[in-house]
């Protein structure tokens, strides 16, 4: 089946060209972010285990790429972590996500896309697109929520939610042209994108 | 639910913990190495979207109103004319400082030596504040070094990749600084704001005491004390002061204008005091007689 692992290198393609991808400061430096909309478009058109792998892979290089790292204090108990604390602050990691939280992320909404399968099988790709918007748009919450369960007090300044709003719209501007991709890839490689959740068999017929 | 799907799930679910338990050192060398797969990608886009944007404006220099153009150029010869000043004042001062240098033997106080770097771009990602720079750890860079500009503190390095870092803003909540505000007495943590993600977000003191009768407009500087940033660095002025439940937090206004850098110095820091002496001199922001210029480049 020629159908995957061409859709995976697409997805490891989409890094590089993230790189192309500018972003708007008038927005609050939101952009099309263009290899999680790749995985919310390609959970669509995979079987359960392929949507898993592609999340793994997805999530996995996300944070490698994307979340900032600084030095971490060393300590081995509390006393010195408050000692080390106090004395270096500047050096203390708060509230930092670590790497491969996105992966757990990008699984529950492949999980939750997946049940637009059927309307994707027959063509119609409206829902999907919507759905891909909504769930970019959870990402982006649920990452945040994240960070503020880390480091405290629940604030939610405006440019959050211009910046949601705006990748959000993003990605489902972008979403059709992926789905048209998609569809043009399992023509070319005979790959048929069906939905078998539900299959009914009856034996003997 | 299949068996096909169980097993991935399992593997998918083993695989999630591998990655969760894997030692930082060893993220650390794939994060160097993915930055250095992409670094050719992310060098040709800052460089595309430079073009087109030079493009942009000369567009819409062309279409400028001349009378516009009049004024402007009526306002800057004004504004060179008072530079000139400032710099012949300038002149003077630094010859008497250095005069008085000689008297007393004064040794240099830097102790640290810079390094210069070209802003490659501004990251568009989700919640974080970064920079991606020209230089990396074969240009003897280190994670969680220093970087300032002529203005002012403007944050620290993260990842590292040969000839490629990114630089964590001092915008961004995960870059906080032990600081001080000049006159006084009140010292406290300085942090950005979370999703601070405005061209000049204001930045957030804290755990200065409830009494503080700040003015507004003093400067705000690093105290040396936190572990990374050296003393005397400017951050920003005093905007406004807020009492909180228990301590007082002050809103301090960034003196570097981050949507605006292009060149950027990265502190060497030194470790004996023999090595500081051929250090060049401190920017703008860390000692005040010298410019950014003296910087190895």
């Amino acid at each position: 089946m020629v159908f995957y692992p061409v859709t995976l290198l697409l997805m490891l393609s989409t890094f590089a060209v993230q790189e192309f991808i500018p972003g708007i400061p008038m927005a609050h430096y939101a952009t099309l972010l263009l290899p999680p909309v790749f995985f919310f478009c390609a959970a669509v058109a995979v079987p359960f285990p392929m949507m898993l792998l592609l999340s793994l892979v997805t999530g996995f290089l996300w944070d490698i790429r994307h979340l900032p790292t600084s030095q971490t204090l060393k300590q081995s108990g509390a006393g010195e972590l408050l000692k080390s604390t106090l004395a270096e602050p500047e050096r203390l990691n708060v509230g930092g996500l670590g790497i491969g939280y996105s992966i757990l992320i990008f699984a529950l909404l492949g999980i939750f896309l997946q049940g637009v399968r059927p309307l994707f099988k027959r063509g119609r790709v409206e829902l999907p697109v919507i759905m891909v918007g909504i769930t970019t748009c959870l990402w982006l919450m649920l990452e945040y929520l994240t960070i503020t369960l880390l480091r405290g007090s629940l604030i939610f300044p405006p440019a959050l939610w211009t910046k949601l709003v705006t990748d959000a719209l993003l990605a489902m501007l972008a979403a059709p042209l992926i789905f048209l991709l998609l569809y043009s890839l399992a023509g070319v490689s005979r790959y048929e994108i069906k939905y078998d959740g539900l299959r009914y068999t009856l034996d003997g017929l | 639910m299949k068996k096909r799907n169980l097993l991935a799930l399992i593997l998918f679910i083993a695989t999630v913990v591998a990655v969760f338990m894997m030692d930082t050192r060893i993220t650390r060398k794939i994060q160097g190495q993915v930055l250095s797969l992409l670094s050719p990608f992310t060098h040709a886009g800052s460089s595309l979207e430079k073009t087109v944007l030079a493009k942009l404006e000369d567009n819409n220099a062309s279409q400028l109103n001349p009378i516009d153009l009049k004024r402007d150029l009526d306002a800057m010869q004004i504004e060179v004319e008072s530079l000139r000043i400032v710099s012949q004042k300038y002149q003077q001062t630094l010859e008497e400082n250095n005069r008085l240098r000689e008297i007393i033997e004064f040794k240099k106080v830097s102790p640290f030596k810079m390094n210069a770097a070209r802003v490659v771009k501004r990251v568009s990602s989700t919640w974080w504040n970064t920079l991606i720079i020209d230089k990396g750890s074969l240009d003897n860079l280190a994670t969680d070094a220093p970087v300032i500009s002529a203005s002012g503190l403007i944050g620290k390095t993260g990842k590292m990749e040969s000839h490629m870092a990114e630089v964590i803003l001092l915008t961004d909540e995960m870059c906080r600084v032990s600081a001080k505000v000049e006159g006084t007495l009140e010292q406290g943590i300085l942090s950005g704001e979370r999703a601070g993600l405005e061209l000049r977000s204001d930045l957030r003191l804290r755990f200065l005491s409830r009494d503080a009768n700040l003015i507004p407009g003093t400067r705000v500087i690093s105290t040396g004390e936190g572990g990374i940033f050296p003393a005397g660095l400017l951050i920003g002025k005093v905007k406004r002061f807020e009492n909180k439940d228990i301590t007082g937090e002050a809103i301090v206004e960034p003196a570097v204008d981050f949507s605006a850098i292009d060149h950027v110095f990265v502190v060497v820091m030194q470790e004996d005091e023999e090595a500081s002496t051929d250090a060049p001199a401190a920017p703008a922001a860390a000692q005040p007689t010298a410019t950014p210029g003296s910087a190895n480049k």
